[in-house]
């Protein structure tokens, strides 16, 4: 297992340095002068260009840009934005409140989505199981921005339940519908898979042994059955937290969430890369480093898969 | 545990045998119609003593003993008749708490495939001990020593060091090791062991059927042996129940069927036996086709592949003729078949 995380770990050495610099590249390629844009009515002299240019390095070859990048990165100094203010305070301002309310997402994802799944599959044509299948399908079929308009429009707007936007503090109350929108694809697809994979192995010999052991219902289900079961869920829930993030963007969009989502937007649409370019290397950090735990935690809770 | 359930039970004052399948039936509704699994199966067994069940595939006797542990699937199987009396109790009436302490405590159950039927993210020691932990309230400590013997008893080597191996690092018939350890546990009264040696290697098969009727010997169990195999039930079984198309067509003890069979289908199979003075010649194979459960063929089930078929075979269902007191058989033409004499 220490040999088999080693060398995962080594393996995300290449893929890091490939993704960040087609972001470092990319971010180029987007038509638009970040600078020639920053005077307000009139174009900005040559000069102040120039300046800037120099400034933030873009004057140099591409290659060069991106090993000062890559210095910087891991020496921690993000440097400022094209407004002289730090990147790493952004970052540490924004950071924490997209963290809080990834997790809040994907506990209800787990809490919700499972526990719905296994009570769909437990009792399958049932009562709950055309509930579930029916929600699900209606979560699922819903694209993300139209759930949370609809629930800001409904729970702020109509019934004031809640404020419709997010004050800067961001607090667990107030970000409870927003993650509850974040989750709610991902909390309906779990709630399938826990389903599907409950049935499958309500109907497995292990299942049958651990009757006729004259174990309770209670431990044959909460025990023998939903250990097999939540493998493939929680694989899921874990390779699902980096694309968590990123979707993340549209949620604190709309309810005025000041996270790393809002951030990246109104970097670019600010054209300032020297935030994008940060911001998008923590997402493919997150995703990676996310995905290393989901197998290294697969090795664990299915002792058939032991890693050389 | 076991004075725990006489009490309850009021054991000791029945006359009958310790388990005792009396005109059992059950059926399956699927979507194509009602398959009647089981139709009137009667057996009984006692302590210390071995029924041997035979059939091909369909006939109906793991039916029976999924019923006897309460772990038929139901729906679509649905019991529509008889008693299954365990120390004179019918346990198809007891309330499912009632009947859950008697799995694993009174009646244990060994399956066919080890594999699949151990769970694979539990090591097997924990396995094992889940027994006395659940059952007796052992501490997990001490129901894991427990485990450990139970292990050495049923002789995997160096039990100590693999009580926390998981199921697949173990060999096939290891794997039915650790299942008859787990059965055998809180040392029951009745064993079914259904198909146990049919998933493994011959040499291994002789192994475990020597295992069960030492293990059985020791601790005086009654043994259920379920099997398609002929072979496998001569030397460990008293008596043997052969049944097909759901129900029981020959009961006999052991010897007395080898020698002389009386039901064409119990004459069949053995006729169907490699035998070493038959050398060179073709094997002798049942013609036709098991029954179809959604459409049992009128009057004796066997009567299509039948070489005594009569008339009355197609019309009429032959009851379970008494030949003597220990045998029955269920063909019209019993002393026919008898009276061809020995093999």
């Amino acid at each position: 297992m220490g040999r088999y995380a080693i060398r995962r770990l080594l393996q995300l050495v290449p893929v890091v340095l490939g993704t960040t610099f087609i972001i470092n590249y990319m971010v180029w390629q987007l038509p638009g002068d970040p600078f020639a844009g920053r005077c307000g009515q009139r174009p900005c002299p040559d000069s102040y260009v120039t300046a800037m240019r120099e400034q933030f390095g873009l004057d140099q070859p591409l290659l060069v840009q991106y090993w000062n990048f890559l210095k910087n990165l891991l020496t921690g100094n993000l440097g400022t934005d094209f407004n002289g203010v730090s990147v790493a305070s952004q970052l540490g301002d924004a950071w924490p409140i997209t963290i809080r309310l990834a997790l809040m997402a994907v506990a209800f994802e787990a809490i919700i989505g499972i526990g719905a799944g296994v009570l769909s599959g437990l009792k399958r044509g049932g009562f709950i199981d055309n509930v579930v299948t029916l929600s699900t399908l209606f979560l699922l079929s819903l694209p993300i921005f139209v759930t949370a308009y609809l629930l800001q429009w409904v729970l702020g707007v109509q019934l004031h339940v809640i404020e419709p936007t997010v004050t800067d503090a961001a607090t667990v109350p107030e970000l409870i519908v927003p993650a509850l929108v974040l989750a709610s694809l991902n909390m309906a697809f779990t709630a399938r898979l826990t389903r599907t994979s409950i049935v499958e192995n309500l109907r497995s010999d292990y299942v049958r042994t651990a009757v006729a052991k004259g174990l309770s219902n209670r431990r044959v289900v909460g025990i023998h059955l939903l250990r097999n079961s939540l493998i493939p869920v929680l694989t899921f829930l874990g390779t699902e937290v980096g694309s968590l993030m990123s979707g993340a963007i549209i949620t604190e969009g709309i309810f005025n969430i000041h996270g790393i989502g809002g951030l990246l937007w109104r970097a670019i649409n600010g054209q300032d890369y020297t935030i994008v370019v940060p911001v998008a290397t923590l997402l493919v950090l997150v995703y990676l480093i996310s995905n290393l735990l989901v197998d290294l935690l697969y090795g664990v809770l299915d002792p058939r898969i032991r890693y050389e | 545990m076991t004075e725990v359930l006489s009490e309850q039970m009021g054991s000791g004052s029945h006359s009958g045998a310790l388990l005792e399948v009396d005109d059992l039936h059950v059926e399956f509704r699927t979507r194509a119609g009602v398959a009647k699994a089981v139709n009137g199966v009667t057996y009984s067994v006692d302590a210390g003593e071995t029924l041997a069940v035979l059939g091909e595939s369909g006939s109906g006797k793991s039916v029976t003993a999924q019923t006897i542990m309460g772990i038929l699937d139901i729906p679509p199987g649905k019991v529509t008749g008889g008693e299954i009396r365990f120390r004179g109790v019918d346990l198809l009436k007891l309330p499912e708490d009632q009947r859950r302490r008697i799995r694993g405590e009174g009646i244990s159950m060994v399956f066919q495939d080890a594999l699949s039927s151990l769970n694979p993210v539990f090591p097997v020691g924990w396995q094992i001990a889940e027994m006395f932990r659940m059952h007796r309230g052992t501490s997990r400590a001490d129901a894991k020593k427990k485990a450990v013997e139970l292990m050495d008893r049923v002789r995997i080597p160096a039990a100590k060091e693999r009580v926390n191996d998981f199921p697949h690092q173990f060999s096939g018939g290891m794997r039915q090791r650790i299942m008859i350890a787990m059965a055998i546990a809180l040392d029951p009264e009745i064993l079914i062991a259904d198909e146990p040696t049919t998933a493994l290697d011959v040499t291994v098969q002789a192994q475990i059927m020597g295992l069960l009727a030492e293990l059985q010997r020791d601790s005086n169990m009654g043994l259920i042996l379920i099997t398609h195999d002929l072979g496998v039930v001569a030397d460990v079984a008293d008596k043997i129940a052969v049944m097909y198309g759901g129900r029981i067509v020959e009961n006999a003890p052991v010897h007395e069927l080898y020698k002389n069979p009386a039901h064409p289908y119990s004459k069949g199979l053995l006729e169907s036996i490699p035998r070493v003075d038959h050398k060179g010649q073709e094997l002798y194979a049942i013609k036709g086709l098991p029954p179809n459960l959604l459409e049992m063929p009128t009057g004796c089930a066997f009567h299509p592949r039948c070489p005594y078929r009569r008339d009355n075979c197609v019309t009429d269902v032959p009851p379970l003729y008494t030949i003597s007191g220990t045998r029955g058989s269920a063909c019209h033409y019993w002393r026919e078949v008898i009276d061809e004499g020995e093999r």
